[in-house]
């Protein structure tokens, strides 16, 4: 089983080495696909309650550059609360500046432009004040990235934060325990919330970085590869998590794991160099890709 | 020359050959090891030197040498010419310890809260063609010898200030001390802007380390650049700000020929409780205190009495590195760096 679960990005990275070739098998993807290992692992599609889904943002004809040279060219994509986007493609292929710039962290770069409209609930997001907007829209970091504060000071931050007045540690506690309750948290560090956050394993820091994106609500979720530096157990806990927060957030995930991809997304993203190759649900992306280049990539990932 | 060598004195050059070999670890481990040592035996040597030139004036005076113990412009003048044969050792150096304390701690309180600011601006908020001015200037600034900060004051400032006070308030403290621009507070004002450059670009250093991530993460919850300047960055620069003003105490403390020139020149110390004149009067640190009585060394009781300054002056700048290694073991519980 552990050999079924590769660290996914390096192992991807080879993988795509052999995409560029015109890959024989991957025309018929549905053998490989039965036995993908998602299926062991209790997140295997069907079972999947479906929820209903509400357009939250949408993308339009988002231009993303840096210093002139073009990151995303183009990309217009809608995200809906209740379904899970994952955006998926090779390293330097625009995802994650998509991603950035979906709550304006890109503009925290000197030399990045953008064109294009970004909607959240119909409003432009340039007409929100920045620090609502990324209230709205929070963000989990490829690396865990918690502050150099106790557990519960991490989770507190943002409530701290965004209150008017400064909240009390009484009034706050309910609060974090619940955000780290929804991110599946609580249980291992509840004995000891005063506990440093740098001291935590990998997989519950990120974990406690969800907890403190989640504590002040936010409506949107972006998530950065939030698995790529975890094990295969905080990487299960993780996905599992995202399935369940699907309902009351929208949720992007960009990812280099294309089983994970297939694990928790309901919509797919295929990108390459800046375009956006395919969009589309899941299992029509890894099951019928309509285009070349996703065939490829999607084929080469599970052949 | 070295084909020679073997025939002519053979043993000298065959060692001296034998030191261009490239060294073998032990060598160099040998060698190190007692350039180190050579500088620990002279840091050693001199506090111990230091002390026992001092001994006669801290056994005289007993505690009393830290006390007020009379004017010390005239015990200090006695010392230097006893007028008898004996030589008279009485001092209470509570006057130029205030002095000190005053002048270092106000600068370098006033020096961290300004360079904590000015690095926060200089590393988020100064736009980049700003900022790329600033920088250098900062760090050039920190290396400007302190007798130019000490020449200014005294031609330019003290005349300033000495005249911007009424003729009414000289008067009220006639006899007792004379007020003119050379004061404690001239002489702090100097000292801050004398130790602000360096302790902002050791701040500034300390904000440009601190983990992306970590500001990024902060922005990304919607925090706007100023409180995550404050909540993240000067937390986690908490102990560069501490060396920085450890270091910028060490500077201040060991300030002399500056203060010497600006700070007033008679011992005495200035008192809270006279309101505004307070601000005005003047004070003569330790460190100034050694300049000003350089050429009375060839008396032993003057000696002993400046070696007992120096050793005070050593000692506090011991407890002060002492003092922030102990305030920075806190930070390593969030796995700050140190």
């Amino acid at each position: 089983m552990e050999s079924l679960m590769p660290p996914p990005v390096r192992r991807i990275a080879a993988d795509r080495q052999a995409t560029v070739a015109p890959a024989p098998s991957s025309n018929g993807g549905e053998p490989a696909l039965d036995g993908a290992p998602a299926r062991a692992r209790g997140l295997s599609r069907p079972d999947r309650p479906r929820v209903p889904a509400i357009e939250r943002m949408r993308a339009e004809n988002l231009v993303l550059a840096y210093g002139g040279k073009p990151a995303v060219k183009g990309v217009s994509l809608p995200i809906r609360q209740g379904e899970v986007l994952a955006l998926i493609g090779p390293s330097g292929c625009g995802k994650t500046t998509l991603l950035r710039s979906l709550n304006r962290l890109t503009e925290l770069t000197p030399t990045a432009t953008r064109e294009g409209r970004i909607l959240l609930d119909g409003q432009d997001v340039d007409q929100l004040e920045v620090t609502q907007l990324r209230r709205r829209i929070s963000m989990v970091f490829q690396q865990p990235n918690p502050f150099p504060m106790s557990v519960f000071d991490n989770v507190a931050y943002a409530l701290r934060e965004q209150g008017k007045k400064r909240p009390g540690k009484k009034e706050l506690a309910p609060q974090v325990e619940e955000a780290l309750v929804r991110a599946g948290l609580f249980d291992e560090v509840r004995a000891d919330l005063q506990h440093p956050a740098l001291r935590l394993s990998g997989g519950q820091q990120q974990r406690l970085c969800i907890a403190r994106a989640l504590a002040a609500r936010p409506e949107v979720l972006l998530l950065d590869e939030p698995c790529s530096a975890l094990d295969p157990k905080s990487t299960e806990v993780i996905e599992e998590l995202i399935v369940r927060l699907r309902e009351e957030v929208a949720i992007v995930i960009v990812t280099h794991n294309l089983q994970q991809a297939y694990r928790v997304a309901d919509n797919v993203a295929f990108m390459y160099l800046g375009d956006l190759v395919e969009y589309g649900p899941t299992d029509q992306i890894f099951h019928a890709p309509t285009q070349h280049r996703t065939r490829e990539y999607v084929g080469g990932a599970f052949g | 020359m070295a084909t020679s060598a073997p025939t002519a004195t053979g043993r000298p050059l065959a060692a001296l050959a034998r030191l261009r070999e490239p060294w073998t670890d032990r060598r160099a481990e040998l060698v190190l090891g007692a350039v180190s040592c050579f500088v620990l035996a002279l840091i050693v040597g001199m506090v111990v030197f230091v002390f026992s030139k001092a001994w006669p004036s801290f056994s005289h005076n007993g505690l009393g040498w830290f006390g007020d113990t009379g004017n010390v412009n005239q015990q200090m003048d006695r010392i230097q010419q006893p007028g008898t044969a004996e030589p008279v050792y009485d001092f209470g150096a509570f006057d130029l310890i205030w002095g000190t304390v005053l002048t270092t701690g106000v600068a370098v309180l006033f020096g961290a809260a300004f360079s904590t600011l000015a690095a926060i601006f200089m590393v988020e908020f100064a736009p980049e063609s700003l900022r790329r001015i600033l920088t250098p200037t900062v760090s050039l600034l920190a290396a400007v010898p302190s007798v130019i900060y000490g020449l200014i004051g005294i031609l330019v400032l003290a005349p300033f200030v000495g005249d911007l006070i009424s003729q009414d308030r000289k008067e009220s403290v006639a006899g007792v001390i004379s007020l003119t621009g050379e004061n404690w507070l001239l002489a702090t004002f100097i000292l801050a802007v004398m130790i602000i450059p360096i302790m902002t670009a050791i701040i500034a250093q300390a904000l440009r380390q601190v983990p992306r991530g970590w500001t990024e993460g902060a922005a990304a919850l919607g925090v706007n650049r100023w409180r995550v300047m404050w909540t993240i960055s000067v937390r986690t620069a908490r102990p560069a700000i501490v060396a920085g003003a450890v270091l910028a105490t060490g500077r201040a403390l060991g300030e002399a020929i500056m203060l010497a020139m600006v700070s007033g020149g008679t011992a005495f110390a200035p008192n809270p409780v006279d309101g505004l004149t307070f601000f005005l009067e003047p004070t003569r640190p330790l460190a100034a205190t050694i300049v000003f009585y350089r050429e009375g060394l060839a008396n032993p009781a003057m000696a002993s009495t400046l070696y007992g300054i120096a050793a005070v002056l050593l000692v506090s700048a011991m407890a002060l590195s002492i003092g922030a290694y102990v305030v920075k073991q806190p930070m390593k519980k969030y796995g700050i760096r140190t």
